[in-house]
C-alpha cells in the first residue's frame, strides 16, 4: 500500500475538516465519560461515595458495570482509535464509536443495548484486525487479531448474561494479548533468542484456554491463566527492548520504567489469579494488580507518545511524568497489599488509585500547555522578521 | 596534474540519488526523527528505503515496523518538518509509505544493533 503526502515549502496550513474534528471530539468525549464514571463507580464498589454523586442512578449503573465500562468503554474505544488511526480508513471509527456509545448505554441503564453495542464494537475491531494482516502477515498482527476475537467472545458472553467469571478473563485477555503483540513486535529489534517467538505463543494459548476453561472450571481455568499471566511477566522480563531502552534518557526512559514496573503488577496478578482460584481471598489484587498495574503502567508509559496521534495534541514531556506512575505504585501497595486484610485500607488505596489517575489527567494537560507555551512562543519568534 | 577529489561526506546508509551536497544535509534531517519508543532515529533503526532529490522535489520511501503502528502519520509529518527546514525553500517534500520490501532488523545500523545488545 503507499501513501502518498506533499508538503510545500512553506509549509501551508491546511483546516482540519469539520467531520474529523467532530468525530474526534465525540470520541473523545466517550472515553472521558467511561473512564471517569468507571472510576466513580469503582470507587462506590469499595465504599467510597464521592459527596456530590451520592444519590445519582448513573452511579449504580457504573458501579454495576465498572468492569465494562473501564475495559470496553475506556480502553476498548482508545484501542479502536488507535487502530483506527493506524489502518487509515474511516469505517475503522465505527468500532470505537460502538464500544463508546455502548459505554454511555451502560451508564444511562440500557444495559442490553450497551452490551450489545459492545459485541458489535468488538466485531467491528475484529475486522480492522483483518486488515491489519491483509497488509501485514506477521507474528505480531496475527496476535492483534487474536486479542480481537478474545474481546468478542468476552463481550458476547457479557451480552448473554454469563457473569464475570466468564466474561473477565478474555476480556483481560484482549488488553494482555494487545499489549503481548505489541512487544512481540518490537523484540525485532533486539537478537531473537531462540523459542523466544514459540514460548511466547505457548504462554498466550495457555492463557486462552485458561479463559475458556475458567466458565466451565473457574478452578482450573483460573490457575491456568494466571499462570499464563506470570509467565508471560516473566517471559516481557526476558526479551523485551525495555531492558534495553531504560538506559536511554528522556521519553524512552521514561516509558522503559512504566514497562518493567507493568510487568512487576503482571507477576502480581498472575500469582493472585491463580491464588484465587485456588480459594484465597485476592481477587481484588488479582483484577487491579492487572487492570491498574500493569495495564495502567503501560497506557502511562505510551499516552506521551500514542496521544499526539489519536488526539492531535502535542505534549512537552518533563520529568514529572514519572510522579504519576510513583502515586500509581504507591497507592497499589496500600490497596493490594495492606489492604489485602483491612477493608477500610483497600478502600483508601482505591481513592488514592482514583487520585493517581486523575494526577495523570492533570499531567498530561499541564505538559500539553507546557508545549504550546514553549513551542508556540518559539514559532512566534521564527516568524518575527 | 591530477585534481584532488572534492571532498564527499560518508554514504547515506539507504540508496542516494540527487545532488552530493545535499546528502549529508537530508541524512543529519532523517536523524533527527527519533522513535522514543526505541529510542532509535528512523535511519538508524533501517526505516528509510530511499531519497531522491531532483529539480523540483525530494522524494523519500519510508517504512514502519508495523502496519498496526498509530503513529506513522507523526513520523511522517517529523520527516516532512525536518526536511522542510533543511532543503532549499524550492524543493518540495514528499514522503510515500511503503510496505514492501518488509523492514527486518537486517536494515538496523551497527550502532542500533550495539545498542540493542546484539
Amino acid at each position: 500500500m503507499n501513501l502518498q503526502r506533499r508538503r510545500q515549502n512553506p509549509p501551508v496550513t491546511v483546516a482540519t475538516p469539520w467531520f474529523t474534528v467532530t468525530a474526534r471530539t465525540v470520541l473523545l468525549a466517550m472515553v472521558a465519560l467511561s473512564l471517569l464514571s468507571g472510576i466513580a463507580g469503582g470507587l462506590l464498589r469499595v465504599g467510597v461515595t464521592l459527596p456530590t454523586t451520592a444519590d445519582s442512578a448513573w452511579l449504580a449503573h457504573a458501579a454495576l458495570a465498572h468492569a465494562a465500562l473501564m475495559i470496553c468503554g475506556f480502553l476498548g474505544t482508545v484501542i479502536g482509535i488507535e487502530r483506527a488511526v493506524a489502518v487509515k480508513l474511516r469505517a475503522a471509527f465505527l468500532a470505537p464509536l460502538a464500544s463508546g456509545a455502548g459505554g454511555l448505554c451502560l451508564l444511562l441503564g440500557y444495559a442490553l443495548a450497551g452490551a450489545w453495542l459492545i459485541v458489535a464494537a468488538a466485531a467491528a475491531f475484529t475486522v480492522v484486525n483483518l486488515v491489519v494482516v491483509r497488509r501485514q502477515r506477521a507474528a505480531h498482527t496475527w496476535l492483534l487479531l487474536a486479542s480481537a476475537i478474545a474481546w468478542l467472545m468476552g463481550s458476547l458472553l457479557f451480552a448473554t448474561g454469563q457473569g464475570s467469571m466468564a466474561t473477565l478473563p478474555w476480556w483481560f485477555a484482549f488488553l494482555v494479548m494487545t499489549i503481548a503483540a505489541e512487544r512481540l513486535e518490537m523484540t525485532r529489534l533486539m537478537r531473537r533468542r531462540p523459542g523466544a517467538q514459540l514460548s511466547l505463543h505457548a504462554i498466550l494459548t495457555a492463557m486462552l484456554v485458561g479463559a475458556a476453561w475458567s466458565a466451565v472450571s473457574p478452578r482450573i481455568g483460573g490457575v491456568l491463566y494466571g499462570s499464563a499471566l506470570a509467565l508471560l511477566a516473566l517471559w516481557l522480563g526476558v526479551f523485551d527492548i525495555a531492558r534495553r531502552t531504560v538506559f536511554a534518557h528522556g521519553l524512552s526512559r521514561y516509558m522503559a520504567v512504566c514497562l518493567l514496573n507493568g510487568y512487576g503488577w503482571l507477576a502480581v496478578a498472575g500469582a493472585a489469579w491463580a491464588a484465587t482460584a485456588l480459594g484465597a481471598p485476592v481477587r481484588d489484587v488479582a483484577l487491579h494488580a492487572l487492570g491498574l498495574g500493569f495495564i495502567l503502567s503501560m497506557m502511562m508509559g505510551h499516552a506521551p507518545v500514542i496521544l499526539p496521534a489519536i488526539a492531535r495534541v502535542k505534549l512537552q514531556f518533563g520529568a514529572f511524568f514519572y510522579l504519576p506512575l510513583a502515586a500509581l505504585d504507591l497507592s497499589l501497595i496500600v490497596r493490594l497489599g495492606l489492604g489485602t486484610s483491612d477493608m477500610p485500607l483497600r478502600a483508601s488505596g482505591a481513592a488514592w488509585n482514583a487520585a493517581a489517575l486523575v494526577l495523570f489527567i492533570a499531567t498530561i494537560a499541564g505538559s500539553a500547555v507546557a508545549w504550546h507555551i514553549k513551542h508556540g512562543a518559539r514559532s512566534v519568534r521564527q516568524n518575527r522578521p | 596534474m591530477t585534481l584532488a577529489p572534492a571532498p564527499v561526506g560518508p554514504r547515506p546508509p539507504f540508496p542516494y540519488e540527487g545532488p552530493e551536497a545535499l546528502a549529508e544535509t537530508i541524512v543529519d534531517a532523517l536523524k533527527r526523527v527519533v522513535d522514543p519508543e526505541v529510542a532509535l532515529t528512523i535511519v538508524d533503526v533501517g526505516l528509510i528505503y530511499g531519497v531522491t532529490v531532483t529539480d523540483q522535489k525530494v522524494h523519500v520511501l519510508l517504512t514502519m515496523t508495523s502496519a498496526a503502528c498509530p503513529v506513522t502519520e507523526l513520523i511522517i509529518e517529523e520527516v516532512e518538518t525536518e526536511l522542510d527546514r533543511a532543503m532549499p525553500p524550492d524543493l518540495l517534500i514528499e514522503v510515500e509509505l511503503v510496505w514492501q520490501p518488509p523492514w527486518s532488523a537486517d536494515r538496523m545500523s551497527e550502532s542500533a544493533k550495539r545498542f540493542m545488545h546484539w
